[in-house]
């Protein structure tokens, strides 16, 4: 088989289990959690790597993959089905050598495909995360990594000094290199958090890779192994400054804000297009959305094959949900197929997929930014019984 | 069952809407193009080889439909085929169905012999189940089959094909072109045939200078009784945009939940060609209801009894009643719109006032400036 030679292709770290999310990520790979209306948090590093001219992403999974795997597909939501482009879902696997099985960390996932990517012979590769949700051109990364003649290029944005000591902190030299990692350090020299976004040089990290493998006491990291390896080797490390908009929503809290941050005239994060900036999404054949005659919907997104008879407000309404007579929806992330039925109630809460909020139900309490943290969450296919109520930071 | 359709995509006329588009590929619905009801109705049955037969004007068509891969009609074998006209050694262009159909011959010839041909047009939308239709077609025994749909007639719309039965349920009467009274049925402009049959029909009507499918075909062999004809009657939601005024009077309609569920949900999915837009937007003064909308719009003014499509933008301040506002339409502060279709990519100037009327909406055509 021929494989096109490719510069630069992208490996995306897909298969964390998200535990933060609680009953989000029951069965669901975190990537896999839906957001903004239509879009999964995948959607945000697949297109980036499309918007940013990589066509060739290898996609490592392993925790609860069958819907992430058929979100995923053959890649032709973003354009990756082409005959020299890929979206390639890589599992762990079986080999003759033993060296295989789950993969312990993130740096063995990338060494157990380490035959996918030769394939493609190139000289860069693009390691990155799966769950966060931001904009960004790999390829202005690429460029700043190739003109430093750096082995490694971590993308790091600046955090106020009291949360850097939850991130790991680049400590770097006035023109930009790094001269040492610190895993979240107590007494933070610097405030350049590492978004865990990597450019490599393939022939380094290849070789990192093969002896971070052989060594029994690492626990096969990024973080933790790898750049401190390049590091005390003498390799060149950049540090690549980004000040666009970037969340990790891997807590319930910042997963609601995140899709509170998209809302309003001139939003925080703001999902539309412009050039290279479009965001793609595997879409379903869901009819036109509407809003009844007794409806009423402010500042908020209501994605197509919803129907609202109700009250929205300050919320997000994902694909094919019914909001019912009376009902009201105040401060929510209400997430596909969700059906609020008449005379319910939905203040400060995610609703998980297909979840049911039945008749004069009440879900959750008025926001309140001192209480920010009490969200309510209602996992996959829940239901909360007609005039029941769940508790303002409850999980069902 | 081998069966194979064939979408007409030049029928009739929607004025200012189809001087640079086909019927087939006027929007629709806030998210569609008529062709995809026709395109959805023969693939959620399993047909996997279409033909599109066209006249003029094809390029939105083409664009709209691609490889057919949103049907899943991207296929190796079989798939979709765009039956694109060229000049007839007798006549200019096509003069009918017949003819069209003489000149894709090969498409309507090729493979087995002894399969079935759906043919339907693009403008009478439905969400009607083909295999139903078919195992009618091949219970019944007959030569050809007609779908219909009664109530339509009422002794004022002109039907292309007027259908009355006898107590049994046969044919007793068949008229074209007719404003038919109440009680005949209507023509959904779909009808199912073996290949076979219908090439030696398409062969021996050309032969003799007849080449309209309605009145040469159907009417004629009903009046010199040369082929049986089966009469199936549809229960569902049927849309006749063969007007102007009734494509404006149906898209409206869709705001009618019962419609709206019955076109979209009665047997199958619609799909159509997908477009990454954000979802729509409304704004923190916004006042919108009774309204059925695509994604990608940003709302700030009041919407109502309307249907908008992709990615329009009304500006607070602006007032939109009674309007269909297609495709990436930006309508300024202050603008008053009631009984209007604004074609794609329509400015409404701050302040602009457009008033129609139910009868005879304001069309401002595509990229207009108002």
């Amino acid at each position: 088989m021929y494989f096109q030679k490719k510069r630069c292709i992208a490996m995306l770290l897909a298969g964390g289990q998200g535990s933060r999310l609680k009953v989000l990520t029951e069965n669901t790979a975190k990537p896999a959690v839906p957001f903004g209306g239509k879009y999964r948090i995948i959607d945000f590093p697949l297109s980036n790597c499309v918007n940013s001219g990589i066509d060739t992403v290898g996609i490592l999974t392993q925790y609860q993959p069958l819907e992430l795997n058929e979100y995923i597909g053959n890649g032709q939501p973003w354009g990756l089905n082409k005959t020299h482009s890929c979206a390639q879902v890589l599992p762990p696997y079986e080999r003759h050598d033993k060296k295989s099985g789950w993969y312990k960390g993130t740096a063995n996932a990338i060494y157990q495909n380490i035959d996918f990517i030769e394939r493609f012979d190139p000289e860069y590769v693009v390691v990155l995360g799966g769950d966060h949700i931001y904009k960004m051109d790999y390829s202005a990364m690429v460029d700043y990594h190739v003109k430093n003649g750096a082995s490694c290029t971590i993308a790091v944005r600046n955090v106020s000094l009291e949360e850097a000591s939850r991130f790991g902190i680049m400590n770097t030299n006035p023109d930009n290199s790094v001269y040492e990692f610190e895993e979240k350090p107590a007494q933070p020299k610097s405030t350049k958090a590492s978004m865990g976004i990597y450019v490599f040089d393939w022939k380094v990290l290849r070789e990192f890779l093969i002896a971070d493998e052989e060594d029994p006491n690492s626990s096969n990291d990024f973080g933790k192994n790898i750049i401190p390896n390049l590091l005390n080797a003498g390799h060149k490390l950049m540090a690549y400054e980004f000040d666009g908009y970037w969340m990790d929503v891997g807590t319930i809290q910042s997963l609601w804000e995140a899709n509170m941050d998209v809302l309003g005239k001139d939003p925080v994060f703001d999902l539309r297009g412009g050039k290279n900036a479009t965001i793609y999404a595997r879409n379903n054949a869901l009819p036109s959305s509407y809003i009844d005659k007794d409806a009423k919907v402010v500042n908020c997104f209501i994605a197509e094959g919803s129907e609202v008879y109700g009250t929205v407000r300050h919320s997000i309404i994902s694909i094919g949900c019914t909001i019912g007579e009376n009902a009201i929806v105040e401060d929510s992330v209400v997430m596909p197929g969700v059906v609020i039925e008449p005379g319910a109630i939905v203040r400060h809460a995610i609703l998980g997929e297909n979840s049911r909020v039945g008749c004069n139900a009440i879900v959750g309490g008025a926001f309140k930014p001192k209480d920010k943290k009490k969200i309510s969450v209602t996992s996959k296919g829940a239901v909360v019984e007609a005039n029941t109520v769940l508790l303002p930071g409850d999980m069902l | 069952m081998k069966v194979m359709g064939i979408i007409f995509a030049n029928d009739g006329s929607l004025e200012g809407l189809t001087t640079h588009r086909t019927t087939a590929s006027v929007p629709f619905g806030g998210r569609y193009r008529q062709v995809d009801f026709a395109l959805s109705n023969l693939t959620a049955a399993g047909v996997r080889q279409v033909g599109i037969i066209s006249r003029h004007h094809y390029q939105s068509l083409i664009n709209h439909i691609g490889a057919g891969e949103e049907w899943g009609l991207e296929l190796e074998e079989g798939g979709l085929e765009f039956l694109t006209p060229y000049a007839m050694s007798a006549t200019d262009s096509y003069r009918g169905k017949l003819e069209s159909l003489y000149a894709a011959m090969t498409f309507l010839t090729y493979g087995t012999e002894d399969a079935y041909v759906i043919l339907t047009g693009s403008t009478i939308l439905c969400n009607i189940n083909m295999k139903d239709v078919l195992a009618s077609h091949i219970a019944s025994g007959k030569d050809i089959t007609i779908v219909t749909k009664a109530g339509v007639a009422n002794g004022k719309k002109q039907l292309d094909l007027a259908i009355k039965l006898d107590k049994k349920g046969e044919v007793a009467d068949i008229a074209v072109d007719y404003a038919a009274p109440e009680g005949y049925l209507a023509t959904m402009d779909i009808f199912v045939t073996s290949k076979k049959w219908l090439a030696e029909q398409v062969r021996e009507h050309i032969a003799r200078n007849l080449f309209h499918m309605d009145r040469d075909l159907v009417l004629g062999l009903w009046q010199k009784s040369e082929g049986s004809i089966n009469v199936y009657q549809f229960p569902g939601v049927v849309l006749y945009n063969e007007s102007v005024a009734e494509y404006f009077h149906n898209t409206l309609a869709l705001i009618d939940t019962k419609t709206r569920h019955d076109l979209f949900g009665y047997n199958h999915p619609v799909y159509t060609r997908v477009r990454d837009r954000v979802p729509t937007f409304y704004g923190e003064n916004s006042e919108a209801t009774d309204i059925v909308l695509a994604d990608g719009c940003m709302i700030g003014g009041k919407v109502t009894n309307s249907v908008l499509f992709r990615n329009v933008t009304v500006y607070p301040g602006a007032e939109v009643s009674d309007c269909v506002i297609m495709n990436d339409a930006v309508i300024g502060e202050g603008a008053e719109l009631k009984y209007v279709i604004l074609d794609k990519d329509v400015t409404v100037r701050p302040g602009a006032k457009l008033i129609g009327t139910p009868d005879n909406p304001v069309i401002i055509t595509r990229g207009g400036l108002v």
